[in-house]
């Protein structure tokens, strides 16, 4: 177990490719990091460089203190489950299992006692003879994780390892994966794209995007205080409602202009952020959380017209699709991409012009598509960011 | 829907007796290509056996079924010191067995740099293997022949006219084609296993011998045996680098038998080519198991 240091870590390929850029990062002995981003932010370069199976092009990686840049991967003494598992096909689960071992020429008396110990641990022990290709998808993840606890690495690397498993067992895994790296206390990194594992596993969470870390933090402040436009954006399911609007403050009264409405924002709002002070008459780029936007009017929250685009009933809440009239947030002008997933089918309705957003309602709300409606905003839990650099104003 | 007659799929009815010009258009011809190629295979194969349990036999003469079979073919081989085959025999399977063993390592090895390293000259090197394989081994004869008689100057046992030599000579053309099979294979064996190896403390070395070599079986027997087959059959380059009795291999001591204009010894020629092929057979039916799809099956993916 260890502390792991990167600093000022580079990725550039031969073709000029800049994979991951000036990454900088502590991961504390025994703490579980996930890094998560949209594919290509170059997440699983970094774990690959990590593991020594990419080389690093500048910046040093230093491994419980000393610096390993150019060891191999081999003497790193780190175990790495793998996307696709990788398990040895030719192998019984418990030779696989045992494999590092063996080639650290381990007695056969020790080996057979942790791999036995391993597998009791994973639940694997009436598989132990049996060859990968007899086993679930379920039990091959488990034989990874098995080929990873038993070798007592100081450091463990996942590489999405629950993306190939079906949605129940992913949650499933989820679990026993965290669990299972609470019970060990070894230092682990988690490559995921899934904000959901990334939002439950961790210990903290960092965001990358195009190769640059954007924000590294605990998961839930991560959500409640997203330093950018492109962490708030990607963080959170249903994803954060953003668009433009002109910030007004006259003397002891705020508010902000959206498209041909006017939402009257509390002083405290501005109080807890003096940045947005000096931005009076100017435009800010606003978000709102969809659970921060409510069907019935109460003190603080501040009435929103809009036209229901879409209902999703998921049975514990209801997820409202609707637009109004405004500017939404230029995502390619901020360079911020938002989500790659349209689970919303947000960038089809896009096309209708206006501002796009999700609402978490409770279930049961009747309503149809269409249907104009007057929904209740937060305006103590609004997020602000800055036009230009999409960077969080607070 | 299980309770409506889908449109357009009416119940198919029950079909008339077919002719045998219906049959022979549609299946029979079919059998007829497969009974013409298999007269096409098996004949010489059956003409030798034939020939083999023959008194003297003639290319004209000999009968498939001989009228008075005979083991005095087989019994020539074993007795004539002048044409010791059983000498020839244990030297082809020792040259044959040597040279497959080590085609197959040579073969694998620089396989799995092509495959699994990146380095400059990579995709040359791989050209270049295609390129030499084009031109026949024997083009280069009179070279071979000019090293091998300079290097039995130097250290005889691998000089012109020994076995030693000859081995070395064959294993000179063992890469070509066969790196660029077992690259293809070593290709479909996913780089994941490799790097999950590593991080788990292997060198390069263990990854070839406890994780390639294992899952590529398959094509490696059949290079082996490809290999095997073709040093048993190889004539040319035998015939020109071996020239004592005593050192030679089954075809080049074989032809000797047929080569002598008024005293073709048929008899015995097919009796030692009967015999050369038995190994061949084990051999094939050894690795027979080796050759099976599916080894890496498992490894990736759920």
């Amino acid at each position: 177990m260890a502390e792991m240091v990167l600093t000022d870590i580079d990725k550039v390929y031969e073709n000029g490719f800049h994979a991951v850029k000036d990454l900088s990062l502590t991961v504390a002995d025994g703490e579980f990091l996930v890094l998560v981003g949209p594919s290509g932010c170059g997440k699983t370069t970094a774990l690959r460089m990590i593991a020594g199976l990419e080389d690093i092009t500048d910046g040093t990686l230093a491994i419980g203190g000393k610096v390993v840049n150019d060891l191999p991967s081999r003497d790193r003494n780190i175990a790495m489950v793998f996307q696709s598992y990788a398990l040895y096909p030719h192998m019984t689960v418990g030779e696989n299992i045992g494999f590092g071992l063996a080639i650290r020429k381990e007695p056969k008396a020790v080996i057979a006692e942790k791999v036995a110990k391993a597998a009791e641990l994973l639940d694997l022990t009436s598989m132990l003879d049996r060859k990968p290709a007899q086993l679930s998808g379920g039990q091959r993840q488990r034989v990874a994780m098995g080929r990873a606890i038993v070798r007592d690495a100081e450091l463990f690397l996942m590489d999405e390892p629950l993306s190939n498993l079906d949605a129940k067992l992913r949650v499933q895994m989820r679990a026993e994966i965290a669990s299972l790296q609470e019970k060990l206390g070894t230092t682990t990194v988690y490559v995921t794209h899934d904000q959901v594992e990334a939002m439950t596993m961790g210990h903290r969470v960092a965001v990358m995007r195009l190769g640059e870390l954007q924000q590294i933090a605990p998961p839930q402040e991560l959500y409640d205080a997203p330093d950018n436009v492109f962490v708030a954006g990607f963080i959170g399911t249903p994803p954060m409602t953003l668009f433009h609007a002109d910030l007004v403050i006259e003397g002891d009264a705020a508010r902000l202009h959206v498209g041909d409405q006017e939402l009257a924002l509390p002083m405290g709002v501005i109080d807890a952020r003096p940045s947005l002070r000096a931005l009076s008459g100017r435009e800010v780029i606003v978000g709102m959380r969809a659970e921060d936007i409510y069907p019935t009017e109460a003190e603080g929250r501040q009435a929103l017209n809009v036209v229901v685009t879409m209902t999703e009933a998921l049975g514990s809440s209801v997820h409202l699709g609707f637009s109004f009239a405004g500017s939404p947030v230029d995502e390619a002008r901020l360079g911020s991409g938002l989500k790659n997933d349209d689970e919303h089918g947000l960038s089809a309705l896009a096309a209708e012009g206006g501002v796009q957003g999700v609402a978490a309602f409770p279930p049961r709300i009747q309503t149809r598509i269409g249907e104009r409606l007057t929904m209740w905003v937060d305006m103590g839990r609004l997020h602000f960011f800055d036009v230009e650099s999409g960077r969080a104003l607070r | 829907m299980s309770t409506v007659t889908e449109p357009g799929t009416p119940p198919i009815p029950q079909q008339p007796r077919r002719t045998f010009a219906k049959w022979f258009r549609q299946l029979g011809w079919r059998h007829l290509v497969t009974i013409l190629a298999l007269i096409f295979a098996l004949y010489p194969i059956l003409w030798v056996i034939g020939a083999a349990f023959t008194k003297n036999p003639s290319i004209t003469s000999g009968s498939i079924i001989p009228s008075t079979p005979t083991l005095d073919n087989f019994t020539t081989l074993f007795t004539n010191a002048d044409q010791p085959y059983g000498r020839w025999y244990i030297n082809t399977m020792l040259v044959a067995a040597i040279t497959a063993f080590f085609t197959v390592l040579i073969a694998a090895g620089a396989a799995f740099a092509f495959s699994r390293f990146r380095f400059k000259g990579r995709k040359v090197g791989l050209m270049f293997l295609l390129l030499v394989q084009m031109f026949p081994q024997f083009l280069s004869l009179v070279a071979i022949y000019i090293i091998m008689v300079n290097i039995g100057d130097v250290f005889p046992p691998i000089g012109f006219d020994t076995l030693g030599g000859l081995t070395l000579v064959y294993l000179g053309g063992a890469m070509g084609m066969n790196a660029w099979l077992i690259k293809g294979f070593f290709d479909t064996i996913p780089i994941e296993i490799d790097e999950s190896a590593k991080v788990d403390g292997a060198t390069h070395g263990q990854v070839f011998w406890g994780i390639i070599l294992p899952l590529a079986a398959p094509v490696l027997a059949v290079v082996g045996l490809l290999s095997f087959i073709g040093t048993i059959n190889e004539f040319i380059i035998a015939s020109s680098l071996i020239q004592t009795p005593g050192t030679k291999t089954l075809a080049v001591g074989l032809q000797g038998f047929i080569a002598n204009k008024y005293s073709e010894n048929w008899g015995p020629f097919t009796a030692g080519a009967l015999l050369a092929a038995v190994p061949v057979v084990i051999l094939f039916m050894f690795l027979q198991k080796f050759i099976v799809g599916g080894l890496t099956q498992g490894s990736v993916k759920g």
